[in-house]
């Protein structure tokens, strides 16, 4: 599992630098549909097979084919240069600083209770078994509770991965749901208005 | 997964984010920067589910998903404005953009 994820993860930095330095637009949006489908296969072994869904069906489905109609539609003939001046380098080295700080951070810094977050269950019995394997669901025989909100990974996978984060979605994070679907409205409203025709020829954008 | 593998998809989740935010700085193309962002965006959805795998929680992957709406719409409202832009057959360079200046 750790040697699919690690062939995954390098094959998905080697296409996001695709993305950043293909100078034609559409092997751009094509090494981003590649970069999609691995992050939904880490998604997977992650065990957000929900998510990995959405990623390929929204991302590398939608998304991607929005882009390359647009790249069909403008067909942008003249290859870009990358620019280099004064702007991008100070961009260039605070990226590479931030970078290098997170790096250093996830090294040393990170860290997280593992057996706070794992044994918030009420089966307190137990609950030096659990601490010795966080990750290992099945063992407390706990099922997922909405009052802790800890959801190990085998009881998610015996429920459904799919239900229990619509539960979550209709339960504890309505009014976010509701919320976003007020934004996508929105957006769609802007997207007519912003490519409507002008009949009146008044105004030009 | 094991446990090992969290600070390196932590690590991978900021070399993409690093990379979308070079893309961005670097390339002139307004679609190609798009693309960069919806990179530095797919970061943040591996940074949430994998901190809510290894926290035993789903509020990762439901903010994940929260993220993809977001990303989804921010898609629609800015390749209408590119297209809008850009239909006149100018050259596509972020640079030449002045409208909004005065």
């Amino acid at each position: 599992m750790n040697v699919l994820a690690g062939i995954v993860g390098v094959l998905a930095l080697i296409s996001a630098i695709g993305v950043v330095s293909f100078r034609s637009t559409i092997y751009c949006a094509l090494s981003l549909v590649t970069n999609m489908v691995f992050l939904a296969v880490l998604f997977l072994l992650l065990n957000a097979q929900f998510l990995a869904a959405v990623q390929i069906i929204i991302y590398a489905g939608a998304v991607m084919v929005l882009f390359v109609f647009i790249i069909a539609l403008l067909s942008p003939g003249s290859e870009d240069t990358p620019r280099l001046d004064l702007r991008f380098m100070v961009g260039l080295v605070a990226v590479f600083y931030v970078t290098l700080q997170i790096f250093f951070l996830v090294g040393n810094g990170i860290t997280y209770d593992k057996s706070a977050t794992a044994c918030a269950t009420q089966q307190q019995a137990q609950q030096k078994q659990c601490a010795a394997d966080p990750l290992h669901g099945s063992q407390t025989g706990q099922a997922s509770n909405g009052q802790s909100l800890t959801y190990y990974p085998d009881d998610v996978n015996a429920v459904g991965n799919v239900q229990v984060v619509g539960g979550q979605l209709f339960t504890t994070f309505l009014l976010p749901f509701e919320i976003t679907s007020l934004l996508l409205f929105v957006a769609a409203i802007g997207a007519v208005y912003l490519t409507r025709h002008h009949v009146t020829g008044s105004r030009r954008t | 997964m094991s446990l090992d593998a969290f600070p390196w998809l932590i690590g991978l989740s900021t070399a993409l984010f690093m990379l979308g935010a070079m893309g961005v700085l670097i390339r002139r193309n307004p679609l190609v920067v798009f693309m960069s962002i919806e990179l530095m965006l797919n970061a943040v959805n591996l940074a949430f589910v994998t901190f809510g795998r290894y926290l035993n929680s789903q509020e990762g992957q439901v903010f994940a998903f929260m993220v993809v709406v977001v990303a989804a719409s921010e898609v629609v409202v800015g390749l209408a404005l590119i297209t809008t832009v850009f239909r006149t057959g100018r050259d596509m360079d972020v640079d030449d953009l002045s409208e909004m200046r005065e």
